[in-house]
């Protein structure tokens, strides 16, 4: 019996294919693209110089001019905001209010997406791709037409039951999670409509049951599709200003979003919080950014099926 | 014990007037490896699936073991299926594909790997354990839907079409390797195919399935021998029973059966006459199947026929040569030294045995 592993090659992109036939040589493509990239990093990297250099420097001179003087890098900045430490109204403060309403905002998502996906596609009710047309449909309502709805239907919930979300992080976190779903599940439905019906049927015979099936044989199957979920909703909720604005209006636990809004408002803006406070909101998602990209595997149904 | 066995078996897919499966009953015994094979859409997987419990039963009665299994899901009918497409779980190595079954049932740790170990070695598969489906050949991956089933050890086994995903050496050799396997375990094993050579070679009965009814049920020899009806016939056996319309004609005092242009001519033994009368017809279906068809000298009982060389398959051993014979064509299995070209008119024989007779309307083999 042969050994063979018929792993096929990965196919060559177009630009690979372009390149040997113009001849152009592999040097020059990377120096083109490594321009693009330099192009496209300069806001971030001027950030970065900004937060880093002295609070008196940022009417005197521009930050290129690091590149002639670079004593004058300092840590100065982010000593200064972290030095209040957790303190309501810090820097570090909110950090926690962001991740503490984008966190489950994400999960619940990621969570909610791929659990009805699972039944619109592997689920045996009547009416499935109707109610996944109207999921769709809900994808073009824009979030600012319920803002005001939703307000007054938290409202009534404190009226009803004593329970009100406005003003609290749970009301933050409910507001995205759903307006998060019709994108999720449409994304999930049709990652998952790609997954054979067979391993379900042969998981059936082997004694697992629906839960089983979703995660041992569904979930570690989706994990690309989650993977990007997650991390188009987690970079979506982390850059929300709008919904925090209107729903912790009094809160005094606000995400960075709120809080960097708030330093640019006064008549003098103060720029060095800004650009360290930007600097710091930019890490978290850059962390969740390089920690789930290595979900994104190509060929993960690879020796399923034939 | 482990019998199958199947009661009126009938199913309707909801908006489908005609029946894909059409009150079929059989009884497979313990131990014994049965074949459903018949053409694509005949309802053989559709039976195979209800047996399963992936599909509903319309009407009638699923028996797995003495106990009636219509409403028991499918994980509690202790089956095992083999998918056509092997349906293995990309994400696992071949050990969790083909423990995943045990796992889920709580069986001991060592008793799990003690099974998948000897599943491993009977199948050749040690030394890929640790491999995920994707890095193994289609033999590999089908070794493996295979130990999935066999460390199950089930009441019995239903097998999908496993092989036709095989390239045509890896077919011939898997197929001596289930049916060794069938041999070892001594297990009930039901496998749909459709391909009746691989029914032939492997199953003790074949259940032919057409339009989703039963045509016959039968040892290979059986089917071969005697045909319940011309699509039976028609369906076992490569390359296929010719089938020609002929007169049944009164010749002194007996009767004969010729083609309608004459070049086709039976001479009826006492029992065959026997059957044309009882059967009251005037018309009837030739069936000879091209390996009973030779060059022979033969007189007397038997078919003789005139007939000019179309095209000539040369195959090594013998060659298939189709003939045309006044408007029909027919194919004969000749042996290869024979000196032929085409264009070629030959005289032919066969004898009485191979001669099948049927009605010409229900196509019904005439007893």
């Amino acid at each position: 019996m042969s050994t063979a592993t018929n792993v096929a090659p990965p196919r060559e992109s177009k630009l690979v294919a372009l390149v040997k036939r113009r001849h152009f040589t592999k040097g020059a493509v990377n120096v083109v693209l490594a321009l693009v990239a330099i192009f496209w990093l300069v806001p971030t990297i001027s950030l970065l110089i900004i937060s880093l250099r002295p609070e008196s420097l940022f009417g005197q001179s521009g930050w290129w001019t690091v590149f002639t003087a670079p004593a004058h890098l300092t840590f100065g900045n982010y000593s200064t905001i972290f030095s209040q430490g957790f303190a309501t109204g810090g820097v570090l403060n909110s950090l926690i209010t962001s991740l503490e309403i984008t966190i489950p905002a994400t999960v619940l998502v990621a969570l909610i997406s791929s659990l009805a996906a699972y039944s619109l596609v592997f689920g045996f009710w009547r009416g499935r791709d109707i109610i996944f047309l109207v999921i769709v449909g809900l994808m073009v309502v824009p979030l600012q037409v319920a803002l005001i709805p939703v307000v007054q239907f938290y409202r009534e919930l404190g009226n009803l039951f004593g329970l009100n979300p406005y003003g609290t992080i749970p009301g933050v976190i409910i507001f995205h999670v759903a307006f998060g779903l019709p994108f999720g599940i449409f994304l999930m439905r049709n990652f998952l409509t790609g997954i054979p019906k067979d391993l379900l049927e042969a998981g059936r015979i082997e004694g697992a049951g629906e839960w089983k099936i979703f995660y041992r044989i569904v979930l570690p199957l989706a994990l690309p599709a989650i993977a990007s979920l997650a991390i188009f909703q987690f970079i979506w909720v982390w850059n929300d200003l709008l919904v925090a604005l209107v729903f912790l209006g009094g809160n005094v636990h606000t995400p960075l979003t709120i809080f960097l809004y708030d330093q640019t408002r006064s008549l003098a803006a103060n720029y060095w919080i800004v650009s360290t406070g930007a600097v710091v909101s930019i890490v978290v998602p850059l962390i969740v950014f390089f920690s789930f990209q290595r979900y994104f595997v190509r060929g993960v149904l690879a020796g399923a099926v034939k | 014990m482990s019998r199958v066995v199947l009661r009126e078996l009938t199913k309707q897919y909801a908006g489908n007037t005609a029946l894909s499966l059409d009150s079929v009953s059989l009884d497979v015994a313990h131990g014994e490896f049965i074949c459903l094979v018949g053409p694509s859409g005949c309802g053989k997987t559709t039976a195979l699936r209800m047996i399963a419990g992936l599909e509903t039963v319309t009407s009638g009665e699923i028996e797995i073991g003495d106990r009636v299994v219509n409403d028991l899901a499918p994980r509690d009918r202790d089956i095992a299926l083999v998918f056509q497409s092997y349906a293995l779980y990309p994400h696992m190595t071949v050990f969790d594909n083909m423990s995943f079954g045990l796992k889920l049932r709580k069986v001991p740790k060592h008793e799990i790997e003690t099974a998948v170990t000897e599943a491993a070695r009977i199948l050749d598969l040690e030394q890929y354990l640790d491999r995920k489906p994707g890095q193994l050949s289609g033999g590999q991956r089908q070794r493996v839907a295979l130990g999935r089933a066999i460390v199950r050890n089930p009441a019995a086994f239903l097998m999908d079409e496993p092989l036709s995903n095989l390239d045509a050496k890896l077919r011939v050799q898997t197929r001596a390797e289930i049916a060794r396997l069938h041999h070892r375990l001594g297990a009930t094993m039901i496998y749909v195919t459709h391909d009746q050579v691989e029914a032939m070679t492997m199953a003790d009965r074949i259940a032919v399935i057409n339009l989703g009814k039963l045509e016959q049920v039968g040892s290979p020899r059986e089917l071969y021998d005697r045909p319940a009806n011309q699509f039976v016939a028609g369906f076992i056996g490569s390359p296929s029973m010719n089938f020609v319309p002929m007169h049944v004609v009164s010749v002194d005092g007996g009767i004969r059966v010729v083609s309608p242009e004459g070049e086709m001519d039976v001479t009826l033994n006492d029992a065959e006459s026997d059957m044309i009368r009882r059967a009251g017809v005037t018309e009837v279906v030739l069936g000879v199947r091209p390996e009973h068809i030779d060059n022979r000298p033969r007189s007397g009982l038997g078919l003789q026929l005139t007939a000019s060389v179309d095209v000539i398959e040369f195959l090594g051993n013998d060659e298939h040569v189709h003939l045309s014979s006044g408007s029909h064509d027919l194919v004969a299995i000749v042996d290869a030294r024979t000196p032929l070209r085409i264009g070629d008119s030959l005289t032919l024989s066969a004898s009485s045995e191979a001669i099948h007779l049927f009605h010409p309307e229900t196509g019904v083999a005439l007893k």
